[in-house]
Protein backbone atom coordinates (compact mmCIF):
# COMPACT_ATOMS: atom_id res chain seq x y z
CA UNK A 1 0.00 0.00 0.00
CA UNK A 2 0.99 3.64 -0.35
CA UNK A 3 1.78 4.07 3.33
CA UNK A 4 4.44 1.37 3.18
CA UNK A 5 7.73 2.62 4.66
CA UNK A 6 10.79 2.27 2.54
CA UNK A 7 14.37 2.78 3.81
CA UNK A 8 17.35 3.73 1.76
CA UNK A 9 20.92 4.32 2.74
CA UNK A 10 22.62 7.70 2.38
CA UNK A 11 25.93 7.42 0.55
CA UNK A 12 28.35 10.35 0.22
CA UNK A 13 30.45 10.20 -2.94
CA UNK A 14 31.76 13.79 -2.87
CA UNK A 15 35.26 12.79 -1.75
CA UNK A 16 35.53 9.51 -3.53
CA UNK A 17 36.27 9.91 -7.26
CA UNK A 18 36.93 6.16 -7.60
CA UNK A 19 34.18 4.35 -5.71
CA UNK A 20 34.62 0.69 -4.87
CA UNK A 21 32.18 -1.94 -6.18
CA UNK A 22 30.66 -2.12 -2.71
CA UNK A 23 30.00 1.62 -2.73
CA UNK A 24 28.53 1.40 -6.21
CA UNK A 25 26.21 -1.41 -5.11
CA UNK A 26 25.09 0.76 -2.20
CA UNK A 27 24.43 3.65 -4.61
CA UNK A 28 22.51 1.39 -6.95
CA UNK A 29 20.47 -0.06 -4.12
CA UNK A 30 19.72 3.41 -2.73
CA UNK A 31 18.64 4.72 -6.13
CA UNK A 32 16.35 1.71 -6.55
CA UNK A 33 14.87 2.41 -3.13
CA UNK A 34 14.30 6.04 -4.11
CA UNK A 35 12.56 4.92 -7.29
CA UNK A 36 10.35 2.56 -5.27
CA UNK A 37 9.59 4.97 -2.47
CA UNK A 38 5.94 5.44 -1.63
CA UNK A 39 4.19 8.28 -3.34
CA UNK A 40 3.42 11.16 -1.07
CA UNK A 41 0.26 12.25 -2.78
CA UNK A 42 -2.11 10.06 -4.71
CA UNK A 43 -3.58 12.97 -6.65
CA UNK A 44 -2.19 16.43 -7.26
CA UNK A 45 -3.91 19.16 -9.28
CA UNK A 46 -2.02 22.38 -9.99
CA UNK A 47 -3.90 25.28 -11.57
CA UNK A 48 -6.00 22.92 -13.61
CA UNK A 49 -8.48 24.45 -16.02
CA UNK A 50 -10.95 22.70 -18.27
CA UNK A 51 -12.89 24.16 -21.14
CA UNK A 52 -15.34 22.31 -23.36
CA UNK A 53 -15.00 23.65 -26.90
CA UNK A 54 -14.50 27.40 -27.11
CA UNK A 55 -16.75 28.50 -24.23
CA UNK A 56 -15.74 29.69 -20.78
CA UNK A 57 -13.86 27.34 -18.49
CA UNK A 58 -15.94 24.78 -16.61
CA UNK A 59 -13.22 24.52 -13.99
CA UNK A 60 -10.72 27.27 -13.29
CA UNK A 61 -7.41 27.14 -11.40
CA UNK A 62 -8.25 24.01 -9.49
CA UNK A 63 -5.44 23.03 -7.12
CA UNK A 64 -5.62 20.32 -4.48
CA UNK A 65 -4.08 17.05 -3.48
CA UNK A 66 -5.30 13.76 -2.03
CA UNK A 67 -3.13 12.02 0.55
CA UNK A 68 -2.94 8.27 1.08
CA UNK A 69 -5.58 6.87 3.46
CA UNK A 70 -7.44 10.20 3.51
CA UNK A 71 -11.21 10.58 3.40
CA UNK A 72 -12.81 13.52 1.59
CA UNK A 73 -16.04 14.62 0.07
CA UNK A 74 -16.33 16.53 -3.18
CA UNK A 75 -19.41 18.67 -3.02
CA UNK A 76 -21.16 21.54 -4.70
CA UNK A 77 -24.46 22.36 -6.32
CA UNK A 78 -25.62 20.43 -9.36
CA UNK A 79 -23.72 21.41 -12.49
CA UNK A 80 -20.71 22.85 -10.69
CA UNK A 81 -18.40 20.18 -12.13
CA UNK A 82 -18.18 17.38 -9.56
CA UNK A 83 -18.41 14.64 -12.14
CA UNK A 84 -16.09 16.59 -14.46
CA UNK A 85 -13.48 16.76 -11.71
CA UNK A 86 -13.79 13.03 -11.10
CA UNK A 87 -13.44 12.39 -14.82
CA UNK A 88 -10.27 14.44 -14.81
CA UNK A 89 -8.87 12.28 -12.01
CA UNK A 90 -9.83 9.06 -13.76
CA UNK A 91 -8.29 10.44 -16.96
CA UNK A 92 -11.50 10.29 -18.95
CA UNK A 93 -10.86 13.97 -19.70
CA UNK A 94 -7.64 15.88 -20.31
CA UNK A 95 -7.27 19.33 -18.76
CA UNK A 96 -7.08 22.36 -21.01
CA UNK A 97 -4.29 23.71 -18.83
CA UNK A 98 -2.50 23.01 -15.59
CA UNK A 99 -0.86 19.85 -14.30
CA UNK A 100 -2.40 16.66 -12.96
CA UNK A 101 -0.19 14.10 -11.24
CA UNK A 102 -1.48 10.70 -10.20
CA UNK A 103 0.54 8.54 -7.84
CA UNK A 104 3.47 10.86 -8.41
CA UNK A 105 3.34 10.71 -12.20
CA UNK A 106 2.58 13.65 -14.46
CA UNK A 107 -0.36 12.40 -16.51
CA UNK A 108 0.55 14.53 -19.54
CA UNK A 109 3.55 12.21 -20.01
CA UNK A 110 1.56 8.99 -19.73
CA UNK A 111 1.28 6.50 -22.55
CA UNK A 112 -1.60 4.01 -22.79
CA UNK A 113 0.12 1.31 -20.78
CA UNK A 114 1.03 3.82 -18.08
CA UNK A 115 -2.56 5.03 -17.94
CA UNK A 116 -3.83 1.46 -17.60
CA UNK A 117 -1.36 0.84 -14.78
CA UNK A 118 -2.60 3.95 -12.93
CA UNK A 119 -6.24 3.04 -13.41
CA UNK A 120 -5.55 -0.33 -11.83
CA UNK A 121 -4.61 1.52 -8.64
CA UNK A 122 -7.98 3.30 -8.59
CA UNK A 123 -11.49 2.07 -7.96
CA UNK A 124 -14.43 3.91 -9.46
CA UNK A 125 -18.07 3.90 -8.41
CA UNK A 126 -20.19 5.44 -11.13
CA UNK A 127 -23.32 7.40 -10.45
CA UNK A 128 -25.22 5.19 -12.91
CA UNK A 129 -23.46 2.00 -11.69
CA UNK A 130 -22.16 1.01 -15.15
CA UNK A 131 -22.62 -2.69 -14.48
CA UNK A 132 -22.44 -4.91 -17.56
CA UNK A 133 -25.99 -6.13 -18.02
CA UNK A 134 -25.09 -9.47 -19.61
CA UNK A 135 -22.81 -10.52 -16.74
CA UNK A 136 -23.82 -11.84 -13.34
CA UNK A 137 -23.13 -9.87 -10.18
CA UNK A 138 -20.17 -12.15 -9.47
CA UNK A 139 -18.76 -11.66 -12.98
CA UNK A 140 -19.23 -7.89 -12.76
CA UNK A 141 -17.45 -7.66 -9.42
CA UNK A 142 -14.63 -9.97 -10.55
CA UNK A 143 -14.08 -8.00 -13.75
CA UNK A 144 -11.17 -5.78 -12.53
CA UNK A 145 -9.26 -8.91 -11.52
CA UNK A 146 -10.17 -10.75 -14.70
CA UNK A 147 -8.91 -7.94 -16.96
CA UNK A 148 -5.61 -8.04 -15.09
CA UNK A 149 -5.20 -11.55 -16.46
CA UNK A 150 -5.71 -13.38 -13.17
CA UNK A 151 -7.07 -16.91 -13.27
CA UNK A 152 -10.51 -17.29 -11.71
CA UNK A 153 -9.25 -19.87 -9.22
CA UNK A 154 -6.98 -17.23 -7.67
CA UNK A 155 -9.76 -14.75 -6.92
CA UNK A 156 -12.96 -16.76 -6.62
CA UNK A 157 -12.84 -16.90 -2.83
CA UNK A 158 -12.05 -13.23 -2.28
CA UNK A 159 -14.78 -12.07 -4.71
CA UNK A 160 -17.31 -14.31 -3.00
CA UNK A 161 -16.24 -13.00 0.40
CA UNK A 162 -16.51 -9.40 -0.77
CA UNK A 163 -19.98 -10.04 -2.17
CA UNK A 164 -21.08 -11.45 1.19
CA UNK A 165 -19.50 -8.43 2.91
CA UNK A 166 -21.59 -6.00 0.84
CA UNK A 167 -24.70 -8.12 1.38
CA UNK A 168 -24.96 -9.57 -2.10
CA UNK A 169 -23.96 -13.12 -1.26
CA UNK A 170 -27.35 -14.47 -2.26
CA UNK A 171 -27.48 -12.46 -5.46
CA UNK A 172 -24.08 -13.23 -6.96
CA UNK A 173 -25.48 -15.38 -9.76
CA UNK A 174 -28.13 -13.01 -11.04
CA UNK A 175 -27.76 -10.32 -13.67
CA UNK A 176 -28.14 -6.61 -12.83
CA UNK A 177 -31.59 -6.60 -14.43
CA UNK A 178 -33.07 -8.21 -11.31
CA UNK A 179 -31.15 -6.07 -8.80
CA UNK A 180 -32.66 -3.06 -7.04
CA UNK A 181 -30.98 0.36 -7.23
CA UNK A 182 -29.30 -0.14 -3.87
CA UNK A 183 -28.10 -3.63 -4.78
CA UNK A 184 -26.67 -2.34 -8.04
CA UNK A 185 -24.91 0.40 -6.12
CA UNK A 186 -23.41 -2.13 -3.70
CA UNK A 187 -22.29 -4.32 -6.63
CA UNK A 188 -20.71 -1.25 -8.20
CA UNK A 189 -18.91 -0.46 -4.94
CA UNK A 190 -17.75 -4.07 -4.61
CA UNK A 191 -16.36 -3.94 -8.14
CA UNK A 192 -14.47 -0.77 -7.28
CA UNK A 193 -13.04 -2.33 -4.12
CA UNK A 194 -12.21 -5.82 -5.30
CA UNK A 195 -8.73 -4.98 -6.57
CA UNK A 196 -7.92 -3.22 -3.26
CA UNK A 197 -7.27 0.17 -4.86
CA UNK A 198 -5.20 2.87 -3.23
CA UNK A 199 -7.78 5.46 -4.23
CA UNK A 200 -11.53 5.09 -4.51
CA UNK A 201 -13.59 7.62 -6.48
CA UNK A 202 -17.34 7.51 -5.96
CA UNK A 203 -19.76 9.68 -7.89
CA UNK A 204 -22.98 10.21 -5.93
CA UNK A 205 -22.86 6.69 -4.51
CA UNK A 206 -25.92 7.31 -2.34
CA UNK A 207 -27.89 9.28 -4.88
CA UNK A 208 -30.24 6.43 -5.74
CA UNK A 209 -30.81 4.90 -2.33
CA UNK A 210 -32.86 5.62 0.77
CA UNK A 211 -31.20 7.28 3.81
CA UNK A 212 -30.91 4.03 5.71
CA UNK A 213 -29.09 2.29 2.88
CA UNK A 214 -27.01 5.44 2.31
CA UNK A 215 -25.71 5.14 5.88
CA UNK A 216 -24.86 1.48 5.33
CA UNK A 217 -23.04 2.27 2.10
CA UNK A 218 -21.12 5.00 3.86
CA UNK A 219 -20.04 2.46 6.46
CA UNK A 220 -18.58 0.41 3.62
CA UNK A 221 -16.46 3.36 2.52
CA UNK A 222 -15.33 4.02 6.08
CA UNK A 223 -14.31 0.38 6.45
CA UNK A 224 -12.33 0.58 3.24
CA UNK A 225 -10.68 3.78 4.36
CA UNK A 226 -9.66 2.13 7.64
CA UNK A 227 -8.02 -0.65 5.67
CA UNK A 228 -5.87 1.89 3.82
CA UNK A 229 -7.81 3.15 0.79
CA UNK A 230 -8.10 6.90 0.21
CA UNK A 231 -11.70 7.85 -0.50
CA UNK A 232 -13.17 10.68 -2.55
CA UNK A 233 -16.95 10.79 -2.61
CA UNK A 234 -18.73 13.29 -4.83
CA UNK A 235 -22.08 14.17 -3.29
CA UNK A 236 -24.41 17.07 -2.67
CA UNK A 237 -25.95 15.34 0.32
CA UNK A 238 -24.98 17.46 3.35
CA UNK A 239 -26.41 14.99 5.83
CA UNK A 240 -24.18 12.31 4.42
CA UNK A 241 -21.10 14.48 4.86
CA UNK A 242 -22.09 15.30 8.43
CA UNK A 243 -21.86 11.62 9.32
CA UNK A 244 -18.08 11.54 8.92
CA UNK A 245 -16.23 13.67 11.42
CA UNK A 246 -13.00 15.19 10.21
CA UNK A 247 -13.48 14.38 6.54
CA UNK A 248 -12.14 17.07 4.24
CA UNK A 249 -14.62 18.82 1.99
CA UNK A 250 -13.66 19.92 -1.49
CA UNK A 251 -16.33 22.41 -2.46
CA UNK A 252 -16.93 23.41 -6.06
CA UNK A 253 -18.54 26.79 -6.62
CA UNK A 254 -18.20 29.41 -9.34
CA UNK A 255 -15.96 27.08 -11.35
CA UNK A 256 -13.39 27.05 -8.56
CA UNK A 257 -12.50 24.57 -5.84
CA UNK A 258 -12.47 25.56 -2.16
CA UNK A 259 -11.10 23.25 0.51
CA UNK A 260 -12.56 23.06 3.98
CA UNK A 261 -11.60 20.77 6.81
CA UNK A 262 -14.28 18.54 8.24
CA UNK A 263 -14.72 20.88 11.18
CA UNK A 264 -15.27 24.07 9.15
CA UNK B 1 -17.57 -19.28 -11.13
CA UNK B 2 -20.70 -20.37 -9.36
CA UNK B 3 -20.96 -23.52 -7.33
CA UNK B 4 -23.22 -25.13 -9.89
CA UNK B 5 -20.95 -23.96 -12.67
CA UNK B 6 -17.96 -25.35 -10.83
CA UNK B 7 -19.52 -28.76 -10.96
CA UNK B 8 -20.56 -28.56 -14.61
CA UNK B 9 -17.45 -26.93 -16.01
CA UNK B 10 -15.24 -29.92 -15.49
CA UNK B 11 -13.77 -32.59 -17.69
CA UNK B 12 -14.81 -32.47 -21.32
CA UNK B 13 -16.73 -29.21 -20.99
CA UNK B 14 -13.74 -27.43 -19.46
CA UNK B 15 -11.58 -28.79 -22.22
CA UNK B 16 -14.05 -27.61 -24.88
CA UNK B 17 -14.25 -24.20 -23.23
CA UNK B 18 -10.49 -23.89 -23.54
CA UNK B 19 -10.80 -24.15 -27.33
CA UNK B 20 -11.32 -20.66 -28.82
CA UNK B 21 -14.18 -21.83 -31.08
CA UNK B 22 -16.24 -22.94 -28.08
CA UNK B 23 -14.94 -20.56 -25.42
CA UNK B 24 -17.39 -18.09 -23.91
CA UNK B 25 -16.48 -14.51 -24.55
CA UNK B 26 -18.74 -12.87 -22.00
CA UNK B 27 -17.30 -9.37 -22.20
CA UNK B 28 -18.74 -8.82 -25.66
CA UNK B 29 -22.48 -8.65 -25.29
CA UNK B 30 -23.72 -11.07 -27.93
CA UNK B 31 -26.52 -9.88 -30.21
CA UNK B 32 -28.08 -13.14 -31.43
CA UNK B 33 -29.84 -11.53 -34.40
CA UNK B 34 -26.72 -9.73 -35.67
CA UNK B 35 -24.50 -12.72 -34.97
CA UNK B 36 -26.81 -15.09 -36.82
CA UNK B 37 -27.10 -12.69 -39.77
CA UNK B 38 -23.32 -12.38 -39.93
CA UNK B 39 -22.83 -16.16 -39.79
CA UNK B 40 -25.40 -16.54 -42.61
CA UNK B 41 -23.69 -13.92 -44.79
CA UNK B 42 -20.29 -15.53 -44.26
CA UNK B 43 -21.69 -19.00 -44.89
CA UNK B 44 -23.16 -17.82 -48.22
CA UNK B 45 -19.90 -16.07 -49.14
CA UNK B 46 -17.89 -19.17 -48.28
CA UNK B 47 -20.23 -21.34 -50.30
CA UNK B 48 -19.86 -19.06 -53.33
CA UNK B 49 -16.09 -18.85 -52.87
CA UNK B 50 -15.80 -22.63 -52.53
CA UNK B 51 -17.92 -23.19 -55.64
CA UNK B 52 -15.86 -20.63 -57.55
CA UNK B 53 -12.62 -22.30 -56.46
CA UNK B 54 -14.16 -25.67 -57.32
CA UNK B 55 -15.21 -24.44 -60.77
CA UNK B 56 -11.72 -23.06 -61.43
CA UNK B 57 -10.13 -26.30 -60.34
CA UNK B 58 -12.65 -28.25 -62.43
CA UNK B 59 -11.87 -26.17 -65.54
CA UNK B 60 -8.13 -26.52 -65.01
CA UNK B 61 -8.35 -30.30 -64.55
CA UNK B 62 -10.66 -30.79 -67.50
CA UNK B 63 -8.49 -28.67 -69.79
CA UNK B 64 -5.39 -30.50 -68.68
CA UNK B 65 -7.14 -33.83 -69.23
CA UNK B 66 -8.23 -32.79 -72.73
CA UNK B 67 -4.75 -31.54 -73.53
CA UNK B 68 -3.27 -34.89 -72.63
CA UNK B 69 -5.87 -36.66 -74.78
CA UNK B 70 -5.22 -34.34 -77.74
CA UNK B 71 -1.48 -34.55 -77.40
CA UNK B 72 -1.63 -38.34 -77.69
CA UNK B 73 -3.57 -38.32 -80.95
CA UNK B 74 -2.96 -36.85 -84.42
CA UNK B 75 -5.11 -36.96 -87.54
CA UNK B 76 -4.04 -37.47 -91.12
CA UNK B 77 -6.42 -36.02 -93.67
CA UNK B 78 -6.27 -37.05 -97.32
CA UNK B 79 -8.07 -34.87 -99.85
CA UNK B 80 -9.07 -36.39 -103.15
CA UNK B 81 -6.65 -35.31 -105.93
CA UNK B 82 -8.50 -35.50 -109.29
CA UNK B 83 -8.36 -39.04 -110.67
CA UNK B 84 -5.62 -40.21 -108.34
CA UNK B 85 -6.80 -43.34 -106.48
CA UNK B 86 -7.24 -42.26 -102.88
CA UNK B 87 -7.41 -45.81 -101.48
CA UNK B 88 -3.86 -46.48 -102.67
CA UNK B 89 -2.68 -43.24 -101.02
CA UNK B 90 -4.36 -44.33 -97.79
CA UNK B 91 -2.60 -47.69 -97.84
CA UNK B 92 0.78 -46.03 -98.47
CA UNK B 93 0.22 -43.45 -95.74
CA UNK B 94 -0.96 -46.16 -93.30
CA UNK B 95 2.10 -48.25 -94.01
CA UNK B 96 4.39 -45.33 -93.24
CA UNK B 97 2.49 -44.60 -90.03
CA UNK B 98 2.55 -48.21 -88.83
CA UNK B 99 6.26 -48.40 -89.51
CA UNK B 100 7.06 -45.28 -87.51
CA UNK B 101 8.43 -45.60 -84.00
CA UNK B 102 6.23 -43.88 -81.41
CA UNK B 103 2.95 -44.61 -83.22
CA UNK B 104 0.85 -46.95 -81.09
CA UNK B 105 -2.24 -47.44 -83.29
CA UNK B 106 -3.59 -46.43 -86.70
CA UNK B 107 -7.30 -46.36 -87.51
CA UNK B 108 -8.39 -45.67 -91.07
CA UNK B 109 -11.86 -44.23 -91.42
CA UNK B 110 -13.70 -45.88 -94.31
CA UNK B 111 -15.59 -43.77 -96.86
CA UNK B 112 -18.87 -44.60 -95.09
CA UNK B 113 -17.47 -43.55 -91.71
CA UNK B 114 -16.11 -40.31 -93.17
CA UNK B 115 -19.48 -39.61 -94.83
CA UNK B 116 -21.20 -40.22 -91.50
CA UNK B 117 -19.00 -37.59 -89.87
CA UNK B 118 -20.18 -35.08 -92.46
CA UNK B 119 -23.85 -35.98 -92.09
CA UNK B 120 -24.67 -33.16 -89.65
CA UNK B 121 -23.58 -30.60 -92.22
CA UNK B 122 -24.23 -32.23 -95.62
CA UNK B 123 -27.11 -34.58 -95.01
CA UNK B 124 -27.42 -38.37 -95.41
CA UNK B 125 -24.66 -40.46 -96.93
CA UNK B 126 -26.68 -41.20 -100.05
CA UNK B 127 -27.00 -37.47 -100.83
CA UNK B 128 -23.20 -36.99 -100.88
CA UNK B 129 -22.31 -40.26 -102.52
CA UNK B 130 -20.88 -38.61 -105.62
CA UNK B 131 -18.88 -35.93 -103.81
CA UNK B 132 -15.11 -36.14 -103.27
CA UNK B 133 -15.03 -36.82 -99.52
CA UNK B 134 -11.72 -36.27 -97.64
CA UNK B 135 -10.57 -39.37 -95.77
CA UNK B 136 -9.21 -39.52 -92.26
CA UNK B 137 -6.68 -41.65 -90.46
CA UNK B 138 -6.74 -41.42 -86.65
CA UNK B 139 -3.28 -42.04 -85.22
CA UNK B 140 -2.53 -42.66 -81.56
CA UNK B 141 0.98 -41.84 -80.50
CA UNK B 142 3.05 -42.51 -77.43
CA UNK B 143 2.89 -39.21 -75.53
CA UNK B 144 6.05 -40.16 -73.63
CA UNK B 145 8.11 -40.84 -76.77
CA UNK B 146 6.27 -39.16 -79.65
CA UNK B 147 7.53 -39.47 -83.24
CA UNK B 148 8.92 -36.46 -85.12
CA UNK B 149 5.62 -35.15 -86.42
CA UNK B 150 7.15 -32.71 -88.92
CA UNK B 151 9.20 -35.46 -90.57
CA UNK B 152 6.24 -37.83 -90.43
CA UNK B 153 3.95 -35.30 -92.11
CA UNK B 154 6.55 -34.71 -94.85
CA UNK B 155 7.01 -38.46 -95.43
CA UNK B 156 3.25 -38.97 -95.81
CA UNK B 157 2.91 -35.99 -98.14
CA UNK B 158 5.67 -37.48 -100.33
CA UNK B 159 3.79 -40.74 -100.91
CA UNK B 160 0.28 -39.23 -100.83
CA UNK B 161 0.05 -35.74 -102.29
CA UNK B 162 -2.85 -33.87 -100.70
CA UNK B 163 -2.31 -35.55 -97.33
CA UNK B 164 -1.81 -33.35 -94.28
CA UNK B 165 -1.06 -34.16 -90.65
CA UNK B 166 -2.95 -32.26 -87.96
CA UNK B 167 -1.40 -32.43 -84.47
CA UNK B 168 -4.26 -30.33 -82.92
CA UNK B 169 -1.74 -27.72 -81.78
CA UNK B 170 -4.11 -24.84 -82.57
CA UNK B 171 -6.88 -26.42 -80.50
CA UNK B 172 -4.55 -27.06 -77.59
CA UNK B 173 -3.38 -23.45 -77.62
CA UNK B 174 -6.95 -22.18 -77.66
CA UNK B 175 -7.87 -24.48 -74.82
CA UNK B 176 -4.92 -23.24 -72.83
CA UNK B 177 -5.96 -19.65 -73.43
CA UNK B 178 -9.58 -20.32 -72.46
CA UNK B 179 -8.43 -22.21 -69.38
CA UNK B 180 -6.14 -19.36 -68.34
CA UNK B 181 -8.91 -16.79 -68.80
CA UNK B 182 -11.34 -18.92 -66.81
CA UNK B 183 -8.77 -19.33 -64.05
CA UNK B 184 -8.16 -15.55 -63.88
CA UNK B 185 -11.91 -14.89 -63.79
CA UNK B 186 -12.39 -17.49 -61.06
CA UNK B 187 -9.54 -16.18 -58.92
CA UNK B 188 -10.88 -12.63 -59.33
CA UNK B 189 -14.32 -13.78 -58.22
CA UNK B 190 -12.75 -15.62 -55.28
CA UNK B 191 -10.82 -12.50 -54.30
CA UNK B 192 -13.99 -10.36 -54.53
CA UNK B 193 -15.97 -12.83 -52.43
CA UNK B 194 -13.22 -12.86 -49.78
CA UNK B 195 -13.09 -9.05 -49.88
CA UNK B 196 -16.88 -8.91 -49.40
CA UNK B 197 -16.53 -11.31 -46.45
CA UNK B 198 -13.85 -9.07 -44.94
CA UNK B 199 -16.07 -6.01 -45.38
CA UNK B 200 -19.02 -7.79 -43.75
CA UNK B 201 -16.79 -8.56 -40.75
CA UNK B 202 -15.49 -4.98 -40.66
CA UNK B 203 -18.98 -3.46 -40.59
CA UNK B 204 -20.24 -5.98 -38.05
CA UNK B 205 -17.23 -5.38 -35.80
CA UNK B 206 -17.59 -1.61 -36.02
CA UNK B 207 -21.29 -1.84 -35.32
CA UNK B 208 -20.73 -4.11 -32.34
CA UNK B 209 -18.02 -1.87 -30.93
CA UNK B 210 -20.17 1.21 -31.32
CA UNK B 211 -23.00 -0.66 -29.58
CA UNK B 212 -20.64 -1.76 -26.82
CA UNK B 213 -19.00 1.64 -26.43
CA UNK B 214 -20.11 1.96 -22.83
CA UNK B 215 -18.74 -1.47 -22.01
CA UNK B 216 -15.42 -0.56 -23.58
CA UNK B 217 -15.31 2.62 -21.52
CA UNK B 218 -16.04 0.73 -18.31
CA UNK B 219 -13.39 -1.85 -19.17
CA UNK B 220 -10.85 0.93 -19.66
CA UNK B 221 -11.75 2.50 -16.30
CA UNK B 222 -11.40 -0.76 -14.42
CA UNK B 223 -7.93 -1.29 -15.80
CA UNK B 224 -8.31 -3.24 -19.03
CA UNK B 225 -5.78 -2.34 -21.68
CA UNK B 226 -6.48 -2.06 -25.39
CA UNK B 227 -4.93 -5.44 -26.09
CA UNK B 228 -7.29 -7.18 -23.68
CA UNK B 229 -10.41 -5.44 -25.00
CA UNK B 230 -9.36 -5.94 -28.62
CA UNK B 231 -8.76 -9.64 -28.00
CA UNK B 232 -12.33 -10.03 -26.72
CA UNK B 233 -13.90 -8.49 -29.83
CA UNK B 234 -11.41 -10.06 -32.20
CA UNK B 235 -12.06 -13.53 -30.86
CA UNK B 236 -15.82 -13.02 -30.97
CA UNK B 237 -15.83 -12.08 -34.65
CA UNK B 238 -13.12 -14.49 -35.74
CA UNK B 239 -15.14 -17.32 -34.20
CA UNK B 240 -18.30 -16.09 -35.95
CA UNK B 241 -16.32 -15.98 -39.21
CA UNK B 242 -15.00 -19.50 -38.76
CA UNK B 243 -18.47 -20.79 -37.87
CA UNK B 244 -19.94 -19.21 -41.01
CA UNK B 245 -17.01 -20.48 -43.07
CA UNK B 246 -17.39 -24.04 -41.82
CA UNK B 247 -21.16 -24.03 -42.49
CA UNK B 248 -20.80 -22.61 -46.02
CA UNK B 249 -17.83 -24.83 -46.77
CA UNK B 250 -19.61 -27.97 -45.60
CA UNK B 251 -22.63 -27.19 -47.80
CA UNK B 252 -20.26 -26.66 -50.74
CA UNK B 253 -18.49 -29.95 -49.96
CA UNK B 254 -21.79 -31.83 -49.83
CA UNK B 255 -22.78 -30.34 -53.20
CA UNK B 256 -19.40 -31.20 -54.73
CA UNK B 257 -19.58 -34.78 -53.47
CA UNK B 258 -23.13 -35.07 -54.85
CA UNK B 259 -21.90 -33.73 -58.21
CA UNK B 260 -19.13 -36.29 -58.15
CA UNK B 261 -21.52 -39.15 -57.47
CA UNK B 262 -24.03 -37.98 -60.11
CA UNK B 263 -21.18 -37.29 -62.56
CA UNK B 264 -19.69 -40.75 -62.07
CA UNK B 265 -22.98 -42.44 -62.90
CA UNK B 266 -23.45 -40.11 -65.91
CA UNK B 267 -20.05 -41.11 -67.26
CA UNK B 268 -21.11 -44.72 -67.00
CA UNK B 269 -24.29 -44.00 -68.95
CA UNK B 270 -22.92 -41.67 -71.59
CA UNK B 271 -19.36 -42.81 -71.96
CA UNK B 272 -18.22 -42.15 -75.48
CA UNK B 273 -20.77 -39.36 -76.02
CA UNK B 274 -18.85 -36.44 -74.64
CA UNK B 275 -18.73 -36.94 -70.83
CA UNK B 276 -15.67 -39.17 -70.67
CA UNK B 277 -13.29 -36.22 -70.89
CA UNK B 278 -14.71 -34.41 -67.82
CA UNK B 279 -12.59 -34.19 -64.69
CA UNK B 280 -15.13 -34.84 -61.94
CA UNK B 281 -14.87 -33.20 -58.48
CA UNK B 282 -12.08 -35.01 -56.74
CA UNK B 283 -9.80 -34.69 -53.77
CA UNK B 284 -8.21 -31.52 -55.23
CA UNK B 285 -11.58 -29.81 -55.21
CA UNK B 286 -12.18 -30.91 -51.63
CA UNK B 287 -8.80 -29.50 -50.70
CA UNK B 288 -9.66 -26.26 -52.51
CA UNK B 289 -12.85 -26.03 -50.40
CA UNK B 290 -10.88 -26.61 -47.21
CA UNK B 291 -8.48 -23.90 -48.32
CA UNK B 292 -11.39 -21.50 -48.87
CA UNK B 293 -12.73 -22.22 -45.36
CA UNK B 294 -9.28 -21.50 -43.94
CA UNK B 295 -9.03 -18.32 -46.01
CA UNK B 296 -12.42 -17.13 -44.76
CA UNK B 297 -11.32 -17.76 -41.16
CA UNK B 298 -8.09 -15.89 -41.82
CA UNK B 299 -9.89 -12.97 -43.47
CA UNK B 300 -12.36 -12.83 -40.57
CA UNK B 301 -9.55 -12.78 -38.01
CA UNK B 302 -7.46 -10.17 -39.81
CA UNK B 303 -10.43 -7.93 -40.67
CA UNK B 304 -11.76 -7.96 -37.10
CA UNK B 305 -8.27 -7.36 -35.65
CA UNK B 306 -7.60 -4.33 -37.85
CA UNK B 307 -11.08 -2.91 -37.24
CA UNK B 308 -10.94 -3.46 -33.49
CA UNK B 309 -7.60 -1.71 -33.09
CA UNK B 310 -8.65 1.23 -35.26
CA UNK B 311 -12.01 1.62 -33.54
CA UNK B 312 -10.71 1.17 -30.02
CA UNK B 313 -8.23 3.99 -30.53
CA UNK B 314 -11.09 6.26 -31.55
CA UNK B 315 -13.36 5.19 -28.68
CA UNK B 316 -10.56 5.56 -26.11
Amino acid sequence: MANQICFYEKVDLSFDPHPTPTTLRKVESSLQAIANRPVGELVRFENVGLRYGVGTETLTDVSFSIEPQSFQFLTGASGTGKTTLLRLIMQALRPTRGMIALFGQDTSQLNKDGLTALRRRMGIVFQDFRLLDHLTTYENVALPLKVQGREEATYRAEVTELLHWVGLGDLMHVTPAVLSGGEKQRASIARALVAQPELLLADEPTGNVDPSLARRLLRLFVEMNRSGTAILIATHDLSLMDQIDGARRLVLADRRLYIASGHD
Amino acid sequence: MTNSREHTQTGLLSYLRSIPLFRRDPLVAADPVTDRALISVIAIMTFLAAMTAGAAQFAASTTSHWQVLMASEVTVQLKPQGNRPIEADIVRASDILRGTSGVTSVKVFSREESSKLLEPWLGSASAIEGLPIPRLIAVRIDAAEPPNLTALGKAIADVAPGASLDDHRNWTRRLERISDLFMIASLSALFLVLAATGLAIVFATRGAMAGNREIIEVLHFIGADDRYIAAQFQRHFAVLGIRGGVIGGLIALVLLITLRLVGSSSVGLFDGNGFSGLALPGSEMMLATMLVISLVGLVAGVASRITVYRTIGRLA
